[in-house]
């Protein structure tokens, strides 16, 4: 029987670790991911996850290696990180989506230093959107819980074989309890029923995986790369309609909130969504018809879906909770270069850190694109 | 919707008390959220924790700047601090043997008074929360009384949960 209970984004990850019958984790912890491996630490010493391999390593360096070594004998592998940790990680991840793993880790968003701060934003998470691994970004404690689970199912299908990462946000997800519904460990074990990996270390039947080549075949595995993350695009629209079919949540690549006849939107990503979504009720309220359109997927980059959720909108902001300093906002320029010419897109810059965005800030945004009609770039602080 | 902001000093309990008020509310049909300050927390230092509960899917998120009650374990901090961003209706309840006249719907009750008479440690924040029960009425003690016994189901002997919940009802019996 599924049962609701007050998790934090980091034990509804741990949760989802527990159902997804996880066989191995290495970790290193880091603030705001800590308690993820508190968590299952404590289950594990209590015996109530015998087939899981815990193995707390001296970085992340190590652990992104062990993980990969872990998952290349075909074991079921999972870690988490956060902020420096995924920074001292990044050797690694390039290797695993190009050998085509299918392992699966959790970001907990925290900004990057200098200075030094334990507060949320994406730039951790963003800095690797070129390293082939599938990317989701999610809104709610749930959301966490679902998606990992989700997240197995999607890299393991044959057509994918790719690694994903999921980002949660430190704090905001990380440290707040709100209600979670745990679901059924069999449905979960039906749904997520282990196939053997076939791209992995054996000594009955040797294989090398990411060996050397030469100039005239590295195009084709990168190309290769790309076309599995195009094709992963269908897979997770499929499991996110398996999953609505069995356990009665809906999650969308590009998730859309109050966008019928809308005048204006606003593009985001993350925990900061819920608080946008308030302002859109509140204008709403007013006779002001705006909406969101909320990235729920960022790699692959679902640029059709973001075409058809703004294609009858004219003044488009995009929030960017991240800043690629002497560019701006990331996911401003990747909207941006996916919709028509005759759009005014603008970009908003905010939340750096934690900084509260407040329903008021997010309304005068919507205001702002409204009054201006014009292109714009602005800093919210 | 509610949102209530706990003020103490590392230690004295108040992210636990956050977590039993949403416990209780969450068992009483709300939808809750609630976490505390992070980043310098430590034994001593001078603590925030906060509860949202409301009947519709809370999406607001982040610090409580502007609470519906706020709740001050120890007054050392600084009650003037405390209660920043207090609103018209806010109710302000502090653990003090002395009343804040000046300060308008605040309620002090000498909590950890009634605390160390029960359970014999200078920790407050399950008594206190017997006028926050009185002065609110939407959540029921008894609901309260479950949620402080599956919070500190790991942490504490059921001998000494009952004692915390017999200095929370004789706050409760106090409180006008």
């Amino acid at each position: 029987m599924s049962k609701k209970e007050l998790l934090d984004g980091n034990q509804a990850a741990a949760w989802a670790v527990k159902l997804a019958n996880v066989q191995s984790f290495p970790c290193f912890p880091i603030t705001p991911q800590t308690e993820i491996i508190e968590t299952i630490a404590k289950w594990k010493a209590d015996g109530k996850l015998k087939n899981l391999v815990f193995n707390e390593l001296e970085s992340e360096h190590s652990v992104i290696s062990a993980a990969l070594g872990s998952q290349m004998t075909g074991a079921r592998t999972f870690t988490a990180t956060s902020s420096q940790g995924i920074m001292l990680m990044h050797e690694i991840l390039p290797i695993i989506s190009g050998t085509r793993m299918p392992l699966v880790m959790v970001n907990v968003s925290r900004a990057l230093s200098a200075p030094i701060t334990l507060w949320p934003d994406h730039n951790d998470f963003l800095a690797m959107r070129d390293a082939g691994w599938i990317m989701f970004c999610c809104e709610t404690n749930q959301e966490v819980l679902d998606t990992i689970i989700m997240a197995y199912k999607i890299a393991e299908n044959k057509k994918v074989m790719l690694p994903v990462l999921i980002n949660m946000d430190g704090f905001i997800h990380s440290y707040t309890r709100t209600e979670v519904e745990i679901p059924d460990q069999k449905k979960v074990s039906k749904f997520l029923m282990k196939t053997k990996q076939k791209n992995r270390l054996d000594v009955k039947k040797p294989m090398t995986l990411g060996g050397a080549v030469l100039e005239e075949e590295y195009i084709k595995y990168r190309s290769q790369l790309h076309s599995a993350h195009l094709e992963a695009i269908n897979v997770i629209k499929n499991v996110q309609k398996k999953w609505k079919d069995k356990f009665k949540r809906r999650y969308y690549v590009v998730e859309e909130y109050g966008m019928k006849n809308a005048k204006a939107a606003l593009v985001i990503m993350g925990s900061y969504s819920t608080i946008a979504k308030s302002a859109v009720d509140n204008l709403k309220s007013k006779g002001i018809n705006v909406g969101i359109v909320r990235l729920r997927l960022i790699r692959p980059f679902p640029s059709d879906e973001i075409r058809s959720a703004l294609g009858h909108v004219n003044e488009i902001g995009v929030f960017d909770q991240n800043l690629s300093p002497g560019l701006g906002g990331i996911l401003y320029s990747e909207v941006k270069a996916c919709l028509k010419k005759n759009k005014n897109v603008s970009s908003f810059i905010g939340g750096l850190g934690g900084k509260p965005v407040s329903e008021k800030d997010f309304e005068e945004i919507f205001k702002t694109l409204l009054r201006e009609k014009k292109e714009m770039r602005k800093w919210v602080m | 919707m509610i949102e209530i902001r706990i003020h103490g000093r590392g230690g004295q309990g108040g992210k636990k008390a956050a977590q039993i008020i949403s416990r209780a509310a969450h068992y009483s049909g709300y939808n809750v959220q609630d976490f505390a300050m992070y980043g310098a927390e430590r034994k001593g230092a001078p603590v925030k924790s906060f509860v949202r509960f409301s009947k519709t899917p809370i999406k607001t998120r982040g610090y409580i700047f502007e609470p519906d009650c706020i709740i001050i374990l120890d007054e050392s901090i600084g009650v003037n601090k405390c209660i920043k961003g207090k609103k018209e209706h806010t109710k302000i309840i502090i653990n003090s043997k002395k009343p804040y006249k000046n300060i308008k719907n605040s309620c002090s009750v000498n909590a950890i008074e009634i605390a160390m008479k029960y359970t014999k440690k200078a920790i407050c924040n399950v008594a206190i929360l017997g006028a926050w029960a009185k002065l609110f009425k939407k959540i029921p003690l008894k609901n309260i009384e479950k949620a402080v016994y599956e919070e500190f189901k790991e942490k504490l002997t059921k001998d000494m949960i009952s004692k915390n919940i017999k200095a929370m009802k004789e706050v409760y019996d106090n409180v006008a």
